[in-house]
C-alpha cells in the first residue's frame, strides 16, 4: 500500500499519470473518489468547482473559529497523511502545518506562483478570540484571495495540481478552470468599481487582514485588532481616537457584524462600521461568490448612504 | 558390514581423544573455506541488498563511503550536513523523489533518524503497533529498538546529549512513541524514526518556550521595548511536545538554511537518474551524487580481496591437516599391528580388516563433514550480522 504512495509521489514529481475515464486515486486511499484536503473556505470553494464532483473536498478546519489558526488532532493529520492532495494557502497561513507531518508529494502550496507579492504584517499584537487561544497576526499578510488576481492565481494552481495528478479529467478541470476565472473576473471588475469611491481614502479595519484588497485597489487601510463580539477596552478606543486624527476614515471594514454598542460608539466619532468578510471560513448561508457580492453590496451601500 | 561398523564405532569411542582430534582436523580441512566462503556471500549479500534498493544519494563532498554507511546503516558519525535548500533544488528539477535524512542523534544506542513519511513507503515499512507519526514530537520506532528500549505505542523516548560535557548543547527532547514498525531484518529495525522537523527541534532550530510577555516569564527576559522582547538563557524551553505548549513551538531562520545528513533520491527511470547525476558531476557545489550499489561494491572488492587470501591459507592449512590425518591413520594402522594379527587369528577376513579400517575412516570423516557443514550453516545465519557490525 504504502509503495503505492511512492509510486504516486514520482508521479507528481515527474508529471507522469495513468490513463482512464475517472480520476484514479493514486494515494493511499485506494477505493472512492480521490480527495483533496483545503486549508480555508476559498480553497475549498475553488477546488470544489474546479473538481467538478470528480474530486472529493475535505475541509477539516470547518468548524474552526478560524481555520489559520485551527489546532488540529494527531488523527485529522493521519486523515491528511492517505489524501491524495492537500492544498495549502501559503502565505503563512495555516502555521499548523509547520507542526505536523504531511506527505510531502501531495502537498500543494497554492501561491507559490506569486510568492514575490506577499506583504506583512507589522505590530500586531497577540490577541484571543474563539477556541483557538492566543494568536497574532504579525508576519505574512495572508488573505492574499481577497485580491481576485491572486484569487484566480490560487484557482489555477488547484487546477494544474488537480491536472497533473489526473491527467485523464485535464479537459473537465480545464472548462471548470474557465467558468471559474470568468466569475472571478467579474468580482473583481465589481469589486473595483464598489472600491473607488473609496481609493486613496483613509478607511480603518477592525483586523489586519484586508493588505492585499487594499493593494490592488488602492485603498489607504489602517488596522486595530478588534473582535466584533467583544466590546474594545478604553485603551483601544484611545487607539482608534488617535488613529482618526491623522488618519481620518468615515468607514470601518469589520470581518462580521459588531455589536450594535460597537457600531454606535463609532458613529459618534464619525465612523460608519461596514462588513466586509474575508470568508476564510465556510459561510453559514451561500457560497463564496454570494458572499463577496454580498461584500460589493454593502461598500457600494456606505458609498451612497 | 554392520559387524565391521560396530567394530569400528567402538573403536572410535575408545580411542576418543584421538577421534576428537581427527575430527576437529576434518572439520577445519572443510570449514575453514567454506565457512569463509559464505560468510562473505551472506555479508555481501546483506550489505549490496539494500545499497541496490536505494537508487541515489545526496550528500556533501567527502568520503563516499562514509556517505552511503550514515545514510543506509546509520552506523558511523554523521557526514557535514547538507542545506535543505539542496533538496529543495533537486525537487524542483523534478527529476527524482527525495527523501531527506538526518541522523545527527541517538537515544541511547539507538539512532534518530529525521525523515519524511516517504521513506516508509520507499523502504516498505508498515507500523504493525499504533499509528505513524502524525505530530511534531512524535516518532514510530524500529522493531528490535522497541524491544531494546522497552517502549509500545504510549511510552516515551529522551534523545541522548550528543556530548554529558557539552553544557551548552542541544536539549534533550522527550518524544511520544505512537506505533512500532514491523521487523524487517535491516538497520531500519533499531531506528527511532520523527518528522524531519522533529529532528531539527532537537538540534535547536525550532523550539518551544514560555511566552515572553507573560508576567510568568519576567525572569527570562534580558531587554523589552516597545515592538521587541529579548530573552536571556533563563527562559524556560519546553523538552517535551505536548496539546498544551505545542503552539510555542516555532523554527528560527529560513528553513532552506537547515541541516539535512542526505537526501535519498529515487528518480522514476534511468534517463531522469543520468541527467540527475549528470547536472551534479557538472556543478562546482559541496555535494556530491553517489550510486551506493557502486559505493559498497567498492568496499565488497576490498573484502573479496581479503578473501582471496583467507581462502589461499586455509587450502595450504587444510592441506597439511589432511597429511597429518593421513599420517595419523597410517601410524594407528601400524601401531595395531598385533590388534589386527589378533583379529585374523580368530577368523577375521583380510577383507573384513579392511572394511574395519575403511569404516573407522568413515566414522571419522562423516562426523568431521557433519560438524563442518553445522558450523557452516551457523556461520550463515549468525556470521552476516557480526560483520555487519564489525563493518559499520
Amino acid at each position: 500500500m504504502r509503495r503505492l504512495l511512492t509510486v504516486a509521489a514520482l508521479a507528481v514529481a515527474c508529471g507522469e499519470g495513468g490513463g482512464g475515464d475517472q480520476p484514479a486515486s493514486a494515494g493511499a486511499r485506494g477505493d472512492g473518489p480521490p480527495t483533496a484536503f483545503v486549508v480555508n473556505y476559498p480553497l475549498e470553494y475553488f477546488a470544489g468547482r474546479i473538481g467538478g464532483g470528480l474530486v472529493q473536498i475535505e475541509f477539516p478546519m470547518a468548524g474552526a473559529d478560524d481555520p489559520a489558526f485551527w489546532q488540529p488532532t494527531a488523527e485529522a493529520i493521519r486523515a491528511m497523511q492517505r489524501a491524495d492532495l492537500i492544498l495549502l494557502n501559503g502565505a503563512a497561513y495555516a502555521k499548523w502545518v509547520d507542526r505536523v507531518t504531511l506527505p510531502s508529494a501531495a502537498v500543494v502550496n497554492t501561491s507559490e506562483a506569486f510568492a514575490d507579492r506577499y506583504l506583512t504584517v507589522v505590530g500586531s499584537v497577540t490577541h484571543t478570540h474563539g477556541p483557538e487561544g492566543e494568536h497574532s497576526h504579525e508576519g505574512t499578510a495572508f488573505t492574499t484571495w481577497l485580491d481576485p488576481t491572486l484569487a484566480i492565481m490560487h484557482a489555477e494552481a488547484v487546477a494544474a495540481a488537480f491536472s497533473e495528478r489526473w491527467p485523464e479529467s485535464a479537459s473537465t478541470f480545464g472548462a471548470n478552470m474557465m467558468a471559474l476565472r470568468e466569475d472571478l473576473e467579474q468580482l473583481g471588475a465589481d469589486l473595483r468599481v464598489a472600491t473607488a469611491p473609496f481609493a486613496g481614502e483613509p478607511l480603518v479595519a477592525s483586523h489586519p487582514v484586508y493588505q492585499y484588497l487594499a493593494a490592488q485597489y488602492g485603498l489607504d487601510v489602517e488596522s486595530m485588532t478588534w473582535e466584533p463580539d467583544e466590546m474594545p477596552s478604553e485603551r483601544q478606543w484611545r487607539a482608534l481616537r488617535d488613529i482618526l486624527a491623522r488618519h481620518p476614515a468615515r468607514l470601518m471594514l469589520w470581518e462580521a457584524e459588531p455589536m450594535a454598542e460597537i457600531a454606535d460608539r463609532l458613529r459618534t466619532l464619525g465612523v460608519e462600521a461596514v462588513v466586509f468578510a474575508p470568508l476564510g471560513n465556510r459561510p453559514t448561508q451561500g457560497g463564496y461568490l454570494d458572499g463577496m457580492v454580498a461584500n460589493v453590496e454593502r461598500l457600494q451601500v456606505s458609498a451612497n448612504p | 558390514m554392520r559387524g565391521s561398523l560396530y567394530l569400528a564405532w567402538r573403536y572410535v569411542t575408545h580411542h576418543w581423544i584421538k577421534t576428537t582430534i581427527l575430527v576437529a582436523s576434518i572439520t577445519l580441512i572443510i570449514f575453514l573455506p567454506l565457512g569463509v566462503r559464505v560468510l562473505i556471500r551472506e555479508s555481501a549479500q546483506h550489505l549490496t541488498a539494500r545499497a541496490e534498493a536505494t537508487p541515489l544519494l545526496v550528500g556533501t563532498r567527502g568520503s563516499p563511503l562514509e556517505l552511503v554507511l550514515n545514510s543506509l546503516y546509520f552506523g558511523t558519525d554523521a557526514p557535514e550536513p547538507l542545506f535543505y535548500s539542496d533538496l529543495e533544488s533537486i525537487d524542483s528539477t523534478k527529476l527524482a523523489l527525495t527523501i531527506p535524512l538526518y541522523t545527527r542523534f541517538r537515544a541511547q544506542a539507538s539512532p534518530i533518524v529525521g525523515t519524511s513519511l516517504d521513506y516508509f513507503a520507499f523502504r516498505d515499512l508498515d507500523v504493525v503497533d499504533g499509528d505513524m507519526f502524525a505530530i511534531l514530537g512524535e516518532c514510530v520506532v524500529g522493531a528490535r529498538a522497541a524491544e531494546r528500549l522497552g517502549v509500545a505505542p504510549g511510552d516515551a523516548v529522551i534523545s541522548s546529549p550528543e556530548s554529558v560535557f557539552d553544557l551548552a548543547g542541544v536539549y534533550p527532547l522527550k518524544m511520544q512513541v505512537t506505533g512500532v514498525l514491523e521487523f524487517s531484518d535491516s538497520p531500519d529495525d533499531d531506528a527511532i524514526f520523527v518528522d524531519l522537523k522533529t529532528a531539527w527541534v532537537i538540534a535547536g532550530y525550532g523550539h518551544g518556550h514560555q511566552d515572553l510577555a507573560d508576567a510568568t516569564a519576567a525572569t527570562g527576559v534580558l531587554r523589552r521595548d516597545s515592538t521587541t522582547i529579548t530573552a536571556n538563557a533563563a527562559v524556560v524551553q519546553y523538552n517535551e511536545i505536548t496539546p498544551d505548549n505545542i503552539d510555542s513551538f516555532h523554527f528560527h531562520g529560513d528553513i532552506g538554511s537547515f541541516p539535512v545528513t542526505s537526501v535519498i533520491a529515487v528518480p522514476p527511470d534511468q534517463r531522469s537518474a543520468t541527467i540527475l547525476r549528470g547536472r551534479f558531476e557538472e556543478g562546482a557545489g559541496f555535494s556530491q551524487i553517489v550510486v551506493p550499489s557502486d559505493v559498497m561494491d567498492e568496499l565488497l572488492g576490498t573484502v573479496l580481496t581479503v578473501q582471496t587470501f583467507v581462502l589461499a591459507a586455509a587450502i595450504i592449512m587444510g592441506l597439511g591437516t589432511l597429511a597429518t590425518a593421513g599420517l595419523v591413520f597410517g601410524l594407528s594402522i601400524r601401531a595395531r599391528q598385533r590388534e589386527l594379527m589378533t583379529m585374523m587369528k580368530i577368523g577375521a577376513s583380510p577383507g573384513g580388516i579392511r572394511w574395519l579400517i575403511i569404516s573407522e575412516m568413515v566414522v571419522v570423516t562423516t562426523a568431521g563433514i557433519a560438524f563442518a557443514l553445522a558450523l557452516t550453516a551457523l556461520t550463515a545465519t549468525f556470521g552476516p550480522p557480526l560483520i555487519r557490525s564489525a563493518l559499520l
